[in-house]
């Protein structure tokens, strides 16, 4: 098949134009044409258009085009200078007149150079020379020029995606590094002086060096274009690469998300099967369902998942139906609390007669008992003794410091790292839902900005309320009327009203020498002894040893300090058993002062002398009874009343009652007013440094200021207690028995009680009381007769008393100067 | 820059513009095979019979010649030109040795034909 050659090199030379010849010339502005190419122009100016006319009358339609070198001339107004002297003969293909326009398409055949102008007008004209083809100089530097072009041509064509195919084949095919080189020229936008010089490159060396430059310059600014478009392409996509990203790992959270998945199911799956099994209310069921539903609707990693599955397994593990089995026989309930405890009879029949409430009507209100009484008298350990004779589980917490409501009654589990409360914790923990519950300390209760936990208890221990009782965390009414609540506190208070109010107080008062004894003997030793481990034998300790630990190594109303000390003593013991001695040790009273040293505690004892002006008190403390004493002096030329001693105001305002009694009633009682009158008074109530506060001084301040200033002493034998009216009358005060019982310790015989406290005189225990003289008074006259002592004219004894004798009789400045001459 | 070279890229694309091209006008041409040898037709109209020459080397018709305007000279001037006035060179090889057919030629209708003849002395 016959087939077309596109070019034959050897035959281009045959291109008829003659060496020389006369063209028209067409100036052109900012473009440069080269040989061996096909351009577009456009001619518009008159100059120029008729030199295309006069190139379109020729046979060959030659034209000649040179490029002006002179910026801003146009085509007409060029002169010869104005333009290069080498240019392109083209010939015209095409021409198309349109609106005054030529639109030419011309083909670049030769070089040529400018021999002699012939004329600039009606169109430049010129004499030209074509030039000769191009010289080869070095061909393998010609070569490894064109192949570089040729890679950078291909790096620029990758940059330039809209390049048609058409023109990649003719620039990729082009083997000729001239034509290529001429190519280039035109299409890249160089600049007149360097596609000028292109023009004029004699040799083929010269031509590709230049355009090699021009290329690879080129090639470097579209590469930097290209990198900072792309970085703006980048910065633009970041978002959208943000969202693919994201979608991305969606997907792989998915893959990955279904073995998790599996997980949750199996998980909520065992959570479903334990909550149809589980014995759960109907209503807690269907709560219950619905947060199991949430649940699962939820992937693992929701913060909501766990919270969610930790409360579920709350309330499965909540006893909501489950009960321990009740055991009450009262005898057998009653041995236990005997056994337990010593004496405490009226305590342990009142609890007895609670139980047999519960045991009457087990569907009752399970009833609310509130301890009150010194440290370490058992209160503790009755309510364990109550669980034991109960049968029921036992569950101890202690209130003492909690200030946050939340604490009892649980955070809402919005909160992160919500709880149920302590009441909810201590039921999950014993697993019935009737223990018997101890709230311990229940007076030492806290309240601040976040709430009063009292508030909470009072839903808590109200029979009426809480058999729904509503854990915020738990959001489920929870039955507490099942649960035995006790209560224990050391003084009544601090407990706000309404709270007592919802308890059954029991008092346990401290005990007595001779029960602490019998305790001691009963349960402190033989416990000692096994703690310590000896054995019965090794050990024993006699009741004057007992008597001397609980009088002058301790202090207290309850058995603890005494119990520390027997074990200081079995600890000693045990010593000297683990060294190998196999004696039985006795402890007598020697050998306590041996072991423990000498005693840490003076009696607080009756005082042997005192001076007008005091008087035995009796105060109650939390922990127990105690003595003290009231002093009173008189301040000549003073006023007022002086109190000192840490007084609250209660007991400020009884002083200020007993003296203006006394005052009021001065001649009934042989005083002079002219001396309360002139003189002050200063009341001090030791130890200075505890503080003090309540009516019951009442008396006891009446009778120190009746003694200073009727100058008889008060009998030292004699303690009193009770509240005085202005009006002279005596009024009954509380903890009787401790102020008796630690009286009675302090060799106290004789004591004065308001008349109306004579019912507690039979909680005195009897070996106490028969050794007691107890006065009862209904008035300060009664007190104050059994309290001074006769009228006494002892000068030696009280010189106090003789000063104020004198004073009697001499009044007025000198006595006073007297006075604190003698004292100074 | 870039865009300056866009620009120029599709610009050639797109209106036939700067075009890498020889320096020669390439007339189109059909040839035949026929039972005594070949027929070449060659678009040429316009050319003078005597502006054209023909030679066979080997396998290869070469057909060289000018088409010239010989219209124009009259002073008129023109509207429109779309007709190539330039030399070509038409090179075609054929699949076997044709040294030594007989040729002769025509023009008909603004084509020249040429009628190769095998030997058939």
């Amino acid at each position: 098949m016959a087939e077309e050659t596109l070019q034959d090199p050897l035959n281009e030379t045959e291109v008829n134009i003659p060496q020389q010849l006369e063209v028209a010339i067409l100036p052109l502005q900012n473009t440069t044409l080269f040989p061996d190419t096909v351009v577009p122009l456009a001619v518009g100016r008159e100059r120029s258009m008729r030199a295309v006319e006069s190139a379109l009358s020729t046979e060959e339609k030659f034209l000649g085009c040179i490029t002006t070198k002179s910026e801003g001339v146009t085509g007409d107004e060029a002169k010869y200078d104005d333009l290069y002297q080498v240019g392109t003969i083209v010939s015209i293909k095409r021409m198309m007149r349109n609106e005054g326009v030529m639109q030419l398409i011309v083909q670049g055949l030769e070089r040529f150079r400018i021999v002699e102008w012939s004329g600039e007008q009606p169109y430049l004209k010129a004499r030209v020379e074509k030039l000769p083809e191009l010289e080869r100089v070095d061909d393998e530097a010609i070569e490894a020029l064109k192949r570089n072009i040729q890679g950078m041509i291909q790096q620029a064509l990758a940059m330039l995606p809209q390049v048609p195919p058409e023109i990649r084949m003719a620039v990729m095919t082009q083997t000729d590094p001239i034509q290529l080189s001429y190519f280039l020229a035109s299409v890249l936008d160089l600049g007149v002086e360097t596609e000028q010089k292109m023009l004029e490159s004699n040799t083929a060396d010269e031509l590709l060096s230049l355009t090699h430059g021009a290329l690879a310059r080129e090639l470097e600014i579209m590469q930097i274009r290209s990198k900072i478009a792309n970085e703006a392409q980048g910065e633009m996509d970041k978002s959208q690469r943000d969202y693919i990203l994201r979608q991305q790992m969606k997907q792989i959270q998915k893959e990955l998300g279904e073995d998790d998945e599996g997980g949750e199911k199996a998980e909520a799956q065992q959570l479903r099967e334990r909550l149809e099994t589980a014995d759960i209310p109907d209503d807690v069921r269907k709560e219950a369902n619905r947060e199991l539903k949430r649940m699962e609707a939820l992937p693992q990693s929701a913060p909501d998942y766990h919270v969610i599955r930790t409360y579920l397994e709350y309330v499965l593990e909540l006893p909501w139906r489950k009960a321990s089995e009740e055991k009450l026989d009262l005898n057998e309930a009653r041995k236990i609390l005997d056994e337990d405890h010593y004496g405490l009879e009226d305590v342990k029949e009142r609890i007895l007669e609670s139980l047999a409430v519960v045991k009457l009507r087990p569907d009752s209100k399970s009833p609310i008992l509130l301890f009150v009484g010194p440290p370490g008298v058992g209160k503790t350990s009755l309510g364990r003794s109550i669980a034991r004779a109960l049968g029921r589980e036992f569950e101890r917490m202690s209130l003492g410091g909690m200030r946050d409501e939340a604490e009892l009654r649980g955070h809402r589990r919005t909160y992160i790292g919500a709880m149920p409360g302590r009441i909810i914790q201590a039921l999950r923990r014993v697993a019935v839902n009737n223990p018997v519950m101890m709230l311990d300390e229940i007076d030492k209760l806290g309240n601040d900005y976040r709430g009063d936990p009292s508030a909470a208890l009072l839903e808590i221990l109200d029979p009426a309320q809480n058999s729904t009782f509503r854990d915020n965390y738990l959001d489920l009414p929870f039955d507490l009327s099942k649960v035995f609540f006790i209560a224990t506190a050391n003084s009544l208070g601090p407990i706000p009203m309404p709270l007592r109010d919802r308890m059954e107080i029991i008092n346990i008062a401290g005990y007595s020498d001779r029960e602490k004894l019998n305790i001691a003997k009963q349960y402190l030793v033989p416990r000692q002894i096994t703690e310590n481990g000896l054995k019965p034998e090794q050990f024993e300790i006699t009741d004057a040893a007992i008597n001397l630990l609980t009088a002058r190594y301790s202090r207290e109303a309850g058995v603890r300090q005494v119990e520390r000390t027997i074990g200081n003593l079995a600890r000693k013991v045990a010593l000297k058993v683990a060294q190998g001695s196999i004696d039985k040790v006795v402890i007598d009273v020697a050998e306590v002062r041996e072991y423990l040293g000498p005693p840490r505690f003076h009696p607080e004892e009756a005082r042997k002398e005192m001076p007008a002006g005091v008087a035995t008190g009796m105060a109650w403390t939390e922990m127990g009874g105690e003595v003290l004493f009231i002093e009173a002096t008189a301040l000549p030329g003073g006023s007022g009343l002086t109190l000192t001693g840490q007084l609250g105001e209660v007991m400020k305002e009884s002083a200020q009652a007993a003296r203006s009694y006394l005052w009021s009633h001065a001649v009934e009682f042989g005083i002079d007013a002219e001396q309360i009158k002139q003189n002050g008074v200063h009341l001090h109530v030791p130890a200075g440094a505890i503080p003090k506060d309540g009516p019951s001084a009442g008396v006891t301040m009446a009778s120190a200021l009746a003694s200073l200033y009727t100058g008889r002493k008060v009998r030292t034998d004699t303690a009193m207690t009770g509240e005085i009216t202005l009006s002279g009358l005596v009024f009954p005060v509380g903890g009787v028995k401790e102020k008796v019982l630690a009286a009675h310790r302090a060799g106290i015989r004789r004591i004065i009680l308001p008349a109306q406290n004579e019912s507690d005189i039979e909680e005195i225990p009897e070996d106490v009381r028969k050794e007691l003289e107890i006065i009862p008074a209904t008035r300060v006259s009664d007190v104050l007769k059994a309290a001074l002592e006769p009228a006494s004219f002892d000068e030696n004894a009280d010189t106090q008393r003789f000063t104020l004798q004198d004073m009697d009789g001499k009044k007025g400045d000198a006595t006073t100067d007297r006075l604190m001459a003698k004292e100074s | 820059m870039a865009k300056a070279f866009n620009r120029h890229f599709q610009f050639l694309g797109s209106s036939g513009g700067a075009k890498p091209s020889g320096r020669l006008w390439l007339p189109a041409a059909d040839v035949y095979q026929v039972a005594d040898g070949w027929v070449v037709k060659v678009e040429l109209a316009g050319v003078a019979a005597e502006d054209v020459e023909i030679e066979v080397e080997g396998n290869t018709l070469y057909i060289i010649g000018c088409r010239k305007d010989r219209s124009c000279a009259a002073g008129g001037s023109f509207h429109q030109l779309e007709i190539t006035y330039s030399r070509f060179e038409k090179t075609l090889k054929f699949p076997a040795s044709i040294d030594g057919v007989k040729l002769d030629h025509m023009f008909e209708n603004g084509l020249l034909i040429i009628r190769l003849h095998k030997g058939d002395e």
